[in-house]
């Protein structure tokens, strides 16, 4: 097996040649040697999550072995759930460069090596076993997404919106470095297994102190309420081929930091303790106030970034649940979640490249012209709101299954989010009803980001949409990939498998089969869900031709003032409220633990 | 008690960064504050490196058992300082920007995305 440091090491290096060379190359040969490593990295995190399903072992740079107790080194622990997220990362950005070819507006060159460097730092994120590399990993990952988020640096708009969303992650890196500055005073180490090993189930106040700080900065990434206002400024402004990365990925990484500490540092102290119910409660609310917003939005990326708030609420609380009940759903609903949300938000640039514009009653009744779009976009409306087939089905089928209750709240999110894209749908691609109400977001223009001619529309914008909500699709159909997440799921959450392989080097996986579902009561329910969320977005549309008192879904569709008044653009708001979520999140754990 | 006064500071420089940001009335003061934040950071790893009397970890001319403050967290400082530099550089980098395009330093007059 090829070296999995090549994982980061050949995208960094790729991207220094395009960075040096971008005022001589072509623009051609910068998108296809940017696609080339990415495809590179796919192929590669490919092969080492079908190796790590049988054999999960550490890499360790400079072969600095483990001594003893002692970690001496900086290593890669290759466990499938790691791959798998990199393989994740590396599909997402391979399909984002394609939709890119030629046309999108590149920033004066600067474009193809961000995204590279950003890939690297994913990969790495993932993958690493050592506290402060992760840290590292996470800063590389934010400094490229706040570069890549204001890249159309001709309009103030996305400057705006890079700049809070650099502001508040900032912020939240310090949050996690203050976090791991704190645990080297207690343990002396550096390596989650071996801090995971010598706190033991050790949960005094400067171990919550330190879980307080690290929960908290990768909460803030992973845009739990009230961590939140970035995610929709940064994602309203930045090109539609970085969104899918940060709506698919970037927010999702976030959840998975907050996960791997949780797992391998706090393994002894989460669930005998209950602190893993922070989780619950923090996902279910952000659930609930993401679905609520994304409704009442009609500019349509921030319509799908405030639904990717909602769904990172559904799988903040699903591993929550999962701590107890196994994280096979959790890593299905992600996967799903990423590939129908990159579909939609591909679907969202086909419309901004003809129409020049994302907001709904501009576009209303404007989009007959394009059934291919109109087919994606209805696709990923349903998906959100898991309609039966759709890979975000099955996972939820398998997380509300342990946890009953947890239904409600699912289908609460999935069907008023999966409501508002439809409702979009209706508007835009048939012009059903009236065209909506006008606010203040939705009357930000976006200049154009492609260059092209606006009339036609090439393949390679269709292509990695199409990929996409194919994936979606046909991963729920595939028992291999199902069978692989189990035992994905299952090797992540156990920590003394994890020092083994870091401690040995290596360890075998038994091969699992994944319990077998009984998919009637779940297809129901989906079928239930997909027809509600239908329902409500007719219902939205039509509400003008309804009795006075049958016109609710109105004013869940903009007039809900108070509330969307605290998203108010200023970057020093934002870090008020993380300040008041930081202190909610100490106070409740050291509650929880008392 | 006295001993774990640079612990203090650290918070209080913390929370005065984060003062800074919440109260701010211009990019260039927001981007201060922050960088004013991360010094806390640098103020907390040397002070859990420190070690009373020790020596600067540099082996060449000391005796291998001669006690020395904690090299490790010296080097995460150093990594930390690089960081900042990088996102201060950005943050700067885009308030130039911003003011080229919009006229404005002020994060009131920038909130063209709300509710």
């Amino acid at each position: 097996m090829p070296s999995p440091a090549l994982l980061v090491a050949i995208p960094l290096t790729v991207a220094a040649l395009l960075s040096g060379l971008r005022r001589l190359l072509p623009r051609r040969c910068a998108d296809l040697l940017s696609i080339l490593t990415a495809l590179g990295n796919l192929v590669l995190a490919s092969l080492w999550t079908l190796h790590a399903l049988h054999r999960t072992q550490a890499y360790w740079f400079g072969n600095w072995y483990p001594r003893g107790s002692m970690v001496l080194g900086i290593g890669f622990v290759m466990g499938p759930a790691g791959c798998g997220l990199a393989t994740l990362a590396a599909l997402l950005t391979t399909l984002a460069l394609l939709y890119s070819w030629r046309d999108l507006d590149s920033g004066g060159g600067h474009y193809h090596p961000l995204m590279l460097i950003f890939l690297a730092a994913m990969s790495g994120f993932v993958l690493t076993a050592d506290l402060f590399n992760l840290f590292v990993f996470f800063e590389l990952m934010s400094v490229a997404a706040f570069a890549l988020c204001g890249l159309k640096t001709r309009e103030p708009a996305p400057l705006a919106g890079a700049f809070n969303f650099a502001v508040t992650n900032t912020v939240a890196a310090f949050l996690v470095l203050t976090g791991i500055a704190l645990l080297y005073a207690v343990t002396g180490a550096l390596n989650l297994a071996q801090i995971g090993q010598e706190l033991g189930g050790r949960h005094d106040r400067l171990v919550l102190a330190a879980f307080t700080f690290l929960i908290t900065g990768f909460l803030v990434k992973a845009a739990a309420f009230p961590f939140h206002f970035w995610l929709p400024d940064a994602h309203a402004v930045a090109p539609t081929p970085v969104c899918v990365l940060f709506s698919g990925i970037m927010v999702q990484l976030g959840l998975f930091g907050a996960m791997r500490v949780s797992a391998t540092i706090f393994h002894g102290s989460l669930a005998p303790t209950g602190l893993h119910d922070l989780f619950v409660v923090s996902g279910a609310v952000t659930a609930v106030w993401g679905a609520m917003m994304c409704f009442a939005e009609h500019h349509l990326k921030r319509l799908l970034a405030f639904s990717t708030v909602s769904h990172t609420g559904l799988m903040t609380l699903a591993f929550g649940l999962g701590v107890r009940n196994g994280l096979t759903g959790l890593f299905l609903y992600l996967t799903g979640h990423a590939l129908v949300k990159a579909g939609l938000f591909f679907a969202a640039g086909i419309l901004l490249h003809r129409f020049r514009s994302v907001s709904e009653p501009a576009l209303h009744g404007r989009g007959k012209i394009l059934p291919w779009t109109c087919m994606l976009w209805f696709l990923g409306g349903l998906g959100l709101a898991g309609a039966p087939a759709f890979l975000l089905a099955s996972g939820e089928a398998r997380i509300t299954g342990a946890a009953p209750w947890a239904e409600t709240v699912f289908l609460l999110a999935g069907v008023v989010t999966g409501a508002a894209v439809l409702r979009a749908g209706l508007r835009i691609f048939l012009g059903l009803g009236d065209a909506g109400p006008v606010d203040r977001s939705s009357q930000v223009d976006e200049l154009p980001e492609t260059t092209d001619a606006a009339h036609t529309i090439h393949w390679h914008l269709y292509l990695p949409a199409c990929i996409c909500m194919g994936g979606a699709v046909v991963l729920s159909f595939w028992a291999a990939f199902t069978n692989g997440v189990f035992s994905a799921s299952r090797g992540f959450l156990d920590f003394p498998a994890y020092a083994h392989v870091v401690y040995s080097g290596a360890i075998l996986l038994p091969q699992r089969i994944a319990p077998s579902f009984s998919h009637t009561a779940p297809l129901l329910q989906a079928l239930v869900r997909a027809l509600l969320a239908l329902g409500l977005a007719f219902w939205a549309v039509v509400h003008l031709r309804l009795p006075r008192w049958l016109r609710w879904p109105s004013h869940l569709e903009g007039s809900m003032r108070p509330i969307r008044a605290l998203q108010s653009g200023h970057p020093g708001d934002y870090v008020a409220w993380l300040t008041v979520g930081c202190a909610t999140v100490g106070a409740a754990a050291f509650w929880l633990v008392r | 008690m006295l001993a774990h006064y640079p612990y203090f500071i650290a918070a209080w420089v913390f929370l005065c960064g984060l003062y800074g940001i919440v109260r701010s009335r211009h990019l260039v003061h927001t981007v201060i504050s922050l960088a004013i934040l991360q010094t806390s950071t640098y103020i907390l790893l040397l002070a859990i490196g420190f070690r009373k009397g020790g020596y600067a970890p540099i082996f060449a001319d000391i005796h291998p058992g001669v006690v020395t403050v904690d090299p490790v967290v010296q080097a995460l400082m150093l990594t930390d300082v690089v960081v900042e530099a990088t996102v201060v550089a950005l943050l700067l980098a885009m308030v130039v920007k911003a003011y080229e395009k919009g006229g404005t330093t002020s994060p009131d007059d920038l909130r063209y995305m709300r509710g």
